[in-house]
């Protein structure tokens, strides 16, 4: 079924952004962080719905384009002299140049959007199971090379000295970016191209569709996504390149199972809702009821994953966007 | 030294020693992927728990067969528990959906791990004394390389017996060709597919224990994990619908990287991951169907 | 008056939200075959899944007294190993072996080729091996979907040959076809379905009758 979002499925998403930027100016400074991670947590699984949503074919390496992205704002974005003192082995070019905020977070989204470009090349042929493992393969690769590569990054050791840009403001702008760019790809040709040929691979390629080329292109417009989220992450607190690996993966896959992998509004459902379950529950375990029981949210996360696969795999919003309910005055036989 | 390597007899067997053990893990993923077509990614959590078992099995100072059986138990449960539980509700479904699910429960597992145990988990040292070594002409072999061996051998042959000598075996592999007609014949799927989890729950047990001695007796929530990851890369790249490309595939990558990371020194094994990985990648875009497979073979599915 | 070997009372199957079948009722006596033909999507298939339990009934039963389909061979596995998962669906707790033997008997090809893969077997052996694996069973009913698709006309002759002495033998055969004349010709009585109904019967009479063939076949 073919048709154009309706511009008020857009209203949805951005609505639930601004609401929870709103209601993370309320609260107190500690707990704030809780909010600004949830509207990063957004802006990675509207890249992760970009494309999976869109082409129907998993990906499970997404965050190696956060974590290049993290990568690349976090090297430019260090001042020159702690740069040397944190990170002695980096490339010379990397070294000596400094950028601004905005800088860091445009530059780790184009770095992020190129690396996406290039493994995609290659794998955007498959699909289903073995795009599954390749990608997964190319998440321990990424995961691999920034470990270890010091000409590049401050491998194991956490990025700190990163200045501390992403507040709510930063966090919610960066999130409705991710949303509107979203939303605009699906109602452009490319999503429409990609969907037709998700629903129906033969006849897709009988009317000259290149699953191939449209793949590529959410592929990598994802993966600029992705990275833009990393930059906006890696300013916000110093991450190490364990906190961009497996367990990140899992996280913000559930969230799009959860939320519905189907449709915008699910990601950012998805998203929000179990960053707000997380940020309950790390609420009970930091003083609360949970205090003896570290590590709660975690297992009532992968539990909910677990359900909604087996009980409803259509998530919360199943596959829904919001629209505006019309009133038929005819009905339709089926 | 060879072409830079620094080789003794010691990397050699214990190369061995992790191939034979992979080589096990590989056959209990692609026994079941045959019959569910499911990548079971949380094969891995079923060692870990066999791990953990047979490190509880030791706090409480109970008897090492003790230690084994309650393993093997506990592997066996928890793998008839995931199948009933989460593989057989998504039969129906694309085998993508179902690696997403194996990963969810894989995470499950290691998330309830970690709230129960916590980070640094228990010890295992049950089965300390096969750490030692036996001189066999001249070379030092650790006791466990003969065990996993051994234990590998004994295994695979009598898996093999299974499934070309009885009734049973016939089934499951007519399963794993065709499940439709194999159906439609009269076999039973409950059946066939309870066999395949009970005997790649039980390969899972012998490698929780055999690694408690060969890797770490440490074990956390993230025991077996790694190992698992790695298995997959062999499994897939060896071919991942025939059980003995699997097999070679799993037995090789063990082989490769027991003997790369003892005789590369340590800046150099540094990259040993991406470079698999890499070949996992090559594979399945040149060969889906997997290295050791004729061409053709291969039920994978390519755009 | 004993029961008819299988008994189909209307049946109603659904396909998702579809009705693949719609109140079909049909009985095969032993001894006789009854042909099922119908263009594609008719329900011809449903009708057999539904019987063989793979699909679930809305409505109506089935009965029979043991049945078995004769289905794809396993080109991998050897001849005997085919012949044993033929097994699988037998009545009996017996061991089987002499289920084996009667199948060899009526088939001296299988006995000749056992221990070979099944797909060195040329097309019409391999289908005489598909109807000893569903005899095996030791079924009163004999299921075949569409067992002439894609073989050269000798070897249909063939195919049909065997069921015309399996039918001596009083086994009861249901036949699923696209290839209406010769299954009208060889068929004690033959069903058409079209839209999951059954529409008209037909006879080997009819074989002949072109336009009553068509008639029935695009009502």
């Amino acid at each position: 079924m073919r048709r154009v979002e309706p511009v008020t499925a857009l209203i949805g998403p951005l609505a639930l952004v601004g609401l929870t930027a709103l209601l993370g100016t309320a609260t107190s400074l500690s707990t704030r962080t809780y909010f600004i991670t949830a509207l990063i947590n957004v802006a990675i699984v509207v890249a992760l719905y970009l494309f999976i949503g869109n082409s129907g074919v998993l990906s499970f390496g997404h965050i190696s384009f956060v974590a290049v992205g993290a990568w690349t704002a976090g090297v430019l974005a260090v001042p020159a002299a702690p740069k040397a003192a944190i990170m002695p082995g980096l490339a010379h070019l990397l070294r000596t140049t400094t950028v601004g905020n905005v800088p860091s977070l445009a530059i780790a989204a184009g770095v992020g959007g190129i690396y996406a470009l290039v493994v995609g090349l290659p794998l955007m042929r498959l699909s289903g199971l073995t795009a599954g493992i390749a990608t997964f393969a190319i998440l321990e690769i990424t995961h691999n090379i920034l470990r270890y590569w010091e000409k590049i990054g401050p491998q194991l050791n956490a990025f700190s000295s990163v200045p501390a840009t992403t507040g709510l403001l930063q966090a919610g702008v960066g999130a409705a970016i991710a949303v509107v760019i979203a939303f605009a790809y699906q109602r452009t040709r490319f999503g429409r191209l990609l969907r037709a040929a998700r629903d129906d691979v033969a006849a897709a390629r009988a009317v000259g569709i290149s699953i191939y080329r449209q793949r590529l292109v959410a592929f990598a417009l994802s993966g600029a996504l992705a990275g833009l989220a990393g930059g906006l992450y890696i300013h916000l607190e110093p991450l190490g390149v364990e906190d961009l690996y497996l367990d990140l993966t899992f996280i913000t896959l559930a969230m799009l199972v959860i939320g519905g992998a189907n449709s915008l509004l699910g990601a950012v459902v998805g998203a929000l809702a179990v960053s707000g379950v997380n940020y309950s529950l790390a609420n009970a375990e930091n003083g609360g009821f949970l205090q003896h029981y570290p590590g709660t949210h975690l297992v009532v996360v992968g539990a909910f994953m677990a359900i909604v696969l087996v009980a409803r795999p259509s998530g919360l919003t199943g596959g829904r966007e919001l629209s505006v309910p019309r009133l038929r005055s005819d009905k339709v036989e089926p | 030294m060879i072409a830079g390597l620094t080789v003794d007899w010691q990397t050699v067997t214990d190369a061995v020693a992790l191939g034979a053990i992979y080589a096990l893990m590989a056959v209990g993923i692609g026994l079941v992927f045959g019959v569910l077509r499911l990548v079971n990614f949380a094969y891995g959590q079923l060692i870990m728990a066999g791990a953990f078992a047979l490190a509880l099995a030791g706090e409480w100072n109970w008897p090492v067969w003790g230690g084994i059986l309650l393993c093997f138990a506990v592997v066996l449960v928890l793998s008839l528990l995931m199948d009933r539980l989460v593989f057989r509700p998504l039969r129906t479904e694309s085998p993508a959906v179902m690696l997403v699910a194996t990963f969810a429960v894989a995470f499950l597992l290691q998330s309830i791990a970690l709230l129960k145990f916590g980070g640094l988990g228990r010890t295992a040292l049950s089965l300390a004394s096969l750490e030692r070594p036996v001189t066999i002409a001249g070379v030092d072999i650790r006791k466990i390389t003969i065990v996993a061996v051994a234990a590998t051998v004994v295994c695979l042959v009598t898996l093999l017996v299974i499934l070309e000598r009885t009734e049973v075996g016939l089934h499951m592999r007519a399963a794993a060709m065709d499940f439709r007609t194999a159906r439609l014949l009269g076999v039973r799927a409950s059946r066939v597919i309870g066999g395949a989890v009970l005997i790649s729950g039980f390969l899972a047990a012998v490698a929780a224990i055999m690694l408690t001695v060969e890797e770490t007796s440490q074990v956390t929530p993230a025991f077996g994990l790694d190992d698992t990851i790695i298995v997959l890369a062999g499994v897939v790249v060896g071919g991942l619908n025939r059980l003995l490309p699997a097999t070679l595939g799993g037995f090789a990558i063990g082989f490769a990287y027991g003997f790369l990371g003892g005789a590369l020194s340590s800046n150099q094994s540094q990259y040993l991951p991406s470079f698999v990985f890499g070949a996992v990648i090559v594979v399945l875009v040149l060969r889906p169907g997997g290295l050791f497979t004729r061409h053709g073979q291969g039920a994978i599915e390519r755009v | 008056m004993s029961e008819p070997a299988l008994v189909v009372d209307h049946l109603e199957v659904r396909h998702g939200a579809v009705d693949a079948v719609r109140d079909l009722s049909l009985e095969v006596d032993r001894g006789e075959i009854v042909g099922l033909i119908g263009p594609n999507g008719a329900g011809k298939s449903s009708t057999l899944h539904a019987i063989m339990g793979l699909v679930g009934v809305r409505r109506g039963d089935i009965r029979f007294d043991g049945r078995s389909l004769v289905g794809r061979i396993y080109g991998e596995l050897t001849v005997e190993e085919n012949l044993r998962l033929g097994l699988a669906g037998r009545r009996s707790r017996s061991s089987g072996d002499d289920h084996l033997e009667r199948a060899y008997d009526l088939f001296p090809i299988v006995r000749e080729f056992r221990r070979r893969p099944a797909g060195v077997l040329s097309g019409g052996q391999q289908q005489q091996l598909a109807i000893a694996r569903a005899l095996v069973a030791d079924p009163a009913v004999l299921l075949l979907d569409e067992p002439s698709l894609g073989l050269a006309p000798t070897i249909v002759d063939i195919v049909f040959d065997a069921l015309a002495s399996i039918r001596e033998r009083g086994l009861a055969v249901l036949l699923v076809e696209q290839r209406a004349q010769r299954t009208v010709a060889l068929a004690d009585r033959c069903h058409v379905i079209s839209h999951g109904r059954l529409r008209v019967t037909l006879t080997p009479d009819d074989a002949e009758d072109t336009r009553t063939m068509v008639a029935a076949y695009f009502a």
